[in-house]
């Protein structure tokens, strides 16, 4: 027997936080992408032409192209680095495993921040590189390259989203049961050999939940790019920012908006479908 | 061979993931000139003088008034929606679980932006309160998460005896579940501090003339480098260095897996 009412009254009460919290403004975001800005008035109608502006405009259509490539980039720079630094930790034993991996894994509590402007003084013309190559003489005087552009994004992405790479392909390989890699060293099979046969196909979940966390979180990163980026440094993220400041059309940045969101659904859905097919 | 090189890579990639907190806390208490470290000029003047620069205090004060908002806010929230989706007659709860997890998987920015079009629409000022907000329904995921894990890991006969005993439904909260669920509870309110404290990018939309600490040390850093800003660094680093210990301290006795 249900009694209709209090039930009723229950769920109100549970839901109705996060439907105003979440449900809301998620609305009130995906509406207004719909919108258009007409000088200074907001014009509430339903209408596609922020989309249609989008894609007709071949500059945004680039800056939006090269910031897929640009977290591609990062993606892989954070899998070639992250998956052997994950299989030296869950090579180790005892404390030692335990507090490496705590070693790698309290870097992504470090303030995001400072991690950028970290690697602004690293990069920068007065900073540890040029000092580094100046001092071994690589370069005769201090180089400007390594700042403020493309490659510097890229850099800085990579460091900063390297830990969300390491801990998920570490979680994975725990999970492979030890008696599997010594059952491939009994019938013969060398380090590499159960590397490449029994390691490496079954820690492939960690492997897309790393490639999944680093590209979306490349993806919506507008700090980064603001701060190393310069003047010829720009990302779809930091593009999208710019329409909430300087530029001022939101419903326009509200529909960059749902282009960025639905990349990230569509990449989250298509490392869904990788990992099915891997347990098939 | 193999494990050297292993090695090798994974302490060059220790190296740069704590250069920030190396290269701050050097550059907090000495000077360097043209490359070379001047011990001679070894001082603790910049961290006294973090506690006269009122923008900074009033950043710190924010932040942790949001903090404790908003992690306050969400921890009731989670023991509310666990509770809820648990509960045999709830409405759709893989949707609602679905609704508090969106804040958390999307981009922040898209978070932010949609926190940013609502409160405009509904007239609300931005201040610190709104900063509140955003970082509720960011850090709901989290404590709602580890406390639903929680609360499912709890045998129903338990409630079930309680009620037998003649418990009432309060009763049974307060001495049968509620000791149960406090530990997670408790982590999930530590880690969802760390996140709060550190937040930035919901922040830069939902902040409007209110600086947290990030958002501080961002406007200090556009200016330059001052040991003052490397002073204060390294005190934030610190302070979530020894956080995220805690953390991994905390949930490090309970390593059962919970394979599904």
């Amino acid at each position: 027997m249900t009694r209709a009412l209090p039930r009723f009254l229950l769920t109100a009460a549970a839901l109705a936080v996060p439907v105003v919290l979440i449900v809301l403004p998620f609305g009130s975001f995906l509406m207004s992408a719909f919108w258009t800005k007409e000088g200074s008035e907001i014009i509430r109608e339903f209408s596609l032409a922020n989309f249609r502006d989008f894609f007709a405009n071949a500059t945004y259509v680039r800056v939006f192209l090269r910031t897929l490539l640009l977290c591609a980039q990062v993606t892989l720079i954070g899998l070639v680095i992250g998956y052997p630094v994950a299989y030296f930790i869950w090579r180790r034993r005892g404390a030692v495993r335990y507090l490496l991996l705590l070693a790698f894994v309290v870097p992504l509590f470090m303030s995001y921040i400072v991690k950028i402007y970290t690697m602004r003084s690293i990069l920068g013309l007065n900073g540890f590189l040029n000092q580094i190559l100046v001092g071994v003489g690589l370069l005769d005087k201090p180089s400007l390259v390594f700042l403020y552009n493309q490659t510097s994004i890229l850099v800085t992405m990579s460091v900063i989203f390297l830990p969300f790479v390491i801990l998920p392909v570490f979680l994975s390989l725990d999970r492979i049961p030890r008696n599997l890699v010594e059952a491939s060293a009994d019938m013969g099979a060398g380090t590499f050999g159960t590397l490449r046969h029994v390691v490496v196909p079954l820690s492939l979940p960690g492997v897309v939940a790393g490639c999944l966390f680093t590209f979306v979180l490349a993806l919506g990163d507008f700090v980064t790019p603001q701060m190393v980026g310069g003047p010829t440094g720009f990302t779809f993220g930091r593009v999208i920012w710019s329409q909430f400041g300087l530029a001022f059309n939101w419903p326009f940045g509200a529909a960059m908006g749902v282009v960025l969101l639905s990349v990230s659904i569509l990449v989250i859905l298509l490392a869904g479908v990788a990992l099915r097919r891997q347990r098939v | 061979m193999l494990d050297t090189a292993l090695a090798l890579l994974a302490g060059l990639v220790l190296l740069v993931l704590y250069s920030p907190i190396i290269i701050s806390a050097l550059f907090s208490v000495v000077e360097v000139n043209g490359g070379i470290i001047d011990w001679s000029s070894a001082t603790l003047r910049f961290y006294a003088e973090l506690w006269q620069n009122e923008s900074i205090l009033s950043a710190i004060r924010a932040t942790v008034l949001v903090g404790v908002l908003s992690v306050t806010l969400a921890a009731l929230l989670a023991v509310v929606l666990a509770f809820y989706v648990e509960w045999r007659h709830a409405l759709a709860p893989r949707l609602v679980e679905l609704i508090v997890y969106i804040p958390f998987l999307v981009p922040p920015i898209i978070t932010g932006l949609s926190l940013l079009i609502f409160f405009v629409d509904v007239g609300v000022e931005r201040s610190v309160l709104t900063i509140a907000i955003g970082h509720t329904v960011l850090v709901l995921a989290v404590l709602f998460r580890l406390t639903l894990t929680r609360l499912q890991s709890i045998p129903p006969s338990l409630a079930e005896a309680s009620a037998d005993l003649g418990a009432n439904a309060w009763q049974t909260f307060r001495l049968v579940m509620w000791p149960q669920l406090r530990p997670a509870v408790l982590t999930g309110a530590i880690l969802a501090l760390t996140v709060s404290f550190d937040e930035t990018l919901v922040s830069l939309f939902v902040a409007g003339d209110t600086m947290t600490l990030p958002l501080r040390l961002w406007a200090m850093m556009r200016v330059g480098f001052s040991p003052e800003v490397n002073a204060l660094v390294t005190i934030i680093l610190a302070f979530s260095i020894v956080l995220a210990i805690i953390i991994a301290l905390r949930m490090r006795p309970n390593t059962e897996r919970h394979d599904q």
